[in-house]
């Protein structure tokens, strides 16, 4: 009895940032495994170390380390965990230093997301030379089981698909309440993404009494990425570490 | 990936996998209670404070005519088997 | 002292549509609808753009 899974895409954002699909027959098992591995399991390169050549702004050179650890670089596919890549960034005041100011020596690493400021740099009244940022860093590529900063995923979830059985008329003297539901429904074969009614089942069936059901082994994923890749990406490289364990686990024990 | 086997008979195997988490060790578990002649699988682990065991442990047992290593191996097979049926599906879509 | 690049609890990054987020409703604009244009969805992250100040210009004295 192979595993006969079923994808469909209820929505896909705008530059592959984020998507909603729909799997089916998949076990919660395996559903959980590949949300986890979406989140802990897939490497991204991000600045680990910085070697600080002049910072006279108004941060210290670890909180500057730490923001430059926190954005997002564009990760290419065909890098081993633990490698490094040493990017630049040199800014003088008066200004802002973005993370679009990081240069690469890998012209297929560079920020996902360009203006996010690092340090605003001034040129204080008195001082003779300007505020100046001049950093070395290396990023390396890891898991995001190492730091929170080497998740490729944000916001990574599944919801169950759920259908709505209709049981009888609502009482009609009652509170007219709304009934909030956040997620997919099915009805007729058909998706709905509760979007649509406002999350709020009344609405939808107005004077209906209404029970909501689970689908058995139909999981709604919701997969955002922070910009270093794709969902795709994300996502099929998630199923590969999965594939990846398992193949070592059956060479270990053939052993 | 390092294995050490704590107790093995014909029809039941415990076996320690160092490196592992609930991500790999519960998709594994899944996978060995859909297999055929598997009669129990369960894992256990413990957070890292305990100082005592924390690699996870995975038990097996098995029905008559089934070796608990050879259902281990089918179910690693299972796993593998259910990524590429993830991903192709994935991709089709 | 400088926005957060990331927000604290789900890590998107936040810290790219400060500046815009800073205009606009500085131009009176209602921060609500701005969030919303900006597609920071999350009360989490919204919140990490709401209750923020800047405070370099105010530090920056004191160097």
């Amino acid at each position: 009895m192979a595993p006969d899974y079923d994808v469909e895409f209820i929505d896909r954002g705008d530059r592959d940032r984020e998507a909603r699909f729909l799997v089916r027959d998949v076990s919660p098992a395996f559903a959980n495994g590949i949300r986890r591995a979406m989140i802990a399991d897939v490497p991204t390169l991000s600045i680990d170390e910085v070697r600080v050549i002049e910072n006279s702004s108004v941060m210290f050179d670890e909180q500057i380390a730490l923001r430059l650890g926190l954005v997002p670089l564009t990760t290419p596919d065909d890098y081993e965990i633990g490698e490094t890549v040493t990017l630049a960034l040199d800014v003088e005041g008066p200004g802002t230093a973005y993370s679009g100011d990081l240069v690469s020596t890998d012209d297929r690493v560079e920020p996902a997301d360009k203006n996010v400021p690092i340090i605003d740099l001034k040129d204080p009244e008195g001082s003779e030379t300007p505020q100046r940022l001049e950093v070395e860093a290396d990023a390396v590529y890891d898991v995001g089981r190492e730091h929170a900063k080497h998740q490729g995923g944000v916001a990574v979830g599944y919801r169950h698909l759920q259908t709505v059985e209709i049981v009888g008329d609502a009482d009609e003297y009652g509170d007219d309440d709304p009934h909030i539901l956040r997620g997919v429904i099915e009805e007729d074969g058909e998706l709905i993404p509760t979007e649509e009614f406002d999350h709020d089942l009344t609405q939808r069936y107005p004077g209906k009494e209404v029970e909501v059901h689970d689908v058995p082994n139909a999981f709604v994923f919701h997969v955002e990425t922070d910009g270093s890749m794709s969902v795709d990406e994300l996502v099929t490289q998630a199923v590969d570490t999965i594939h990846g364990r398992a193949s070592e686990l059956k060479d270990a024990v053939q052993l | 990936m390092e294995l050490r086997v704590i107790e093995k008979t014909d029809t039941e195997l415990s076996i320690e996998i160092a490196g592992e988490d609930h991500t790999f060790m519960n998709v594994l578990k899944g996978a060995l209670l859909e297999s055929e002649g598997v009669e129990a699988a369960t894992y256990d682990v413990n957070p890292e404070q305990s100082g005592g065991q924390t690699e996870p442990i995975l038990t097996v047992k098995t029905q008559e005519d089934v070796d608990a290593l050879d259902a281990l191996e089918a179910g690693a097979d299972r796993v593998m088997e259910k990524a590429d049926d993830f991903r192709s599906a994935y991709e089709a879509a | 002292m400088m926005v957060p690049v990331r927000c604290f609890t789900c890590g998107n990054v936040v810290g790219e549509h400060w500046e815009e987020f800073k205009a606009r409703t500085q131009d009176g604009e209602d921060p609500e609808m701005v969030l919303d244009e900006l597609g920071v969805e999350r009360h989490c992250c919204r919140r990490m753009l709401v209750s923020h100040k800047d405070l370099v210009d105010i530090v920056a004295p004191y160097q």
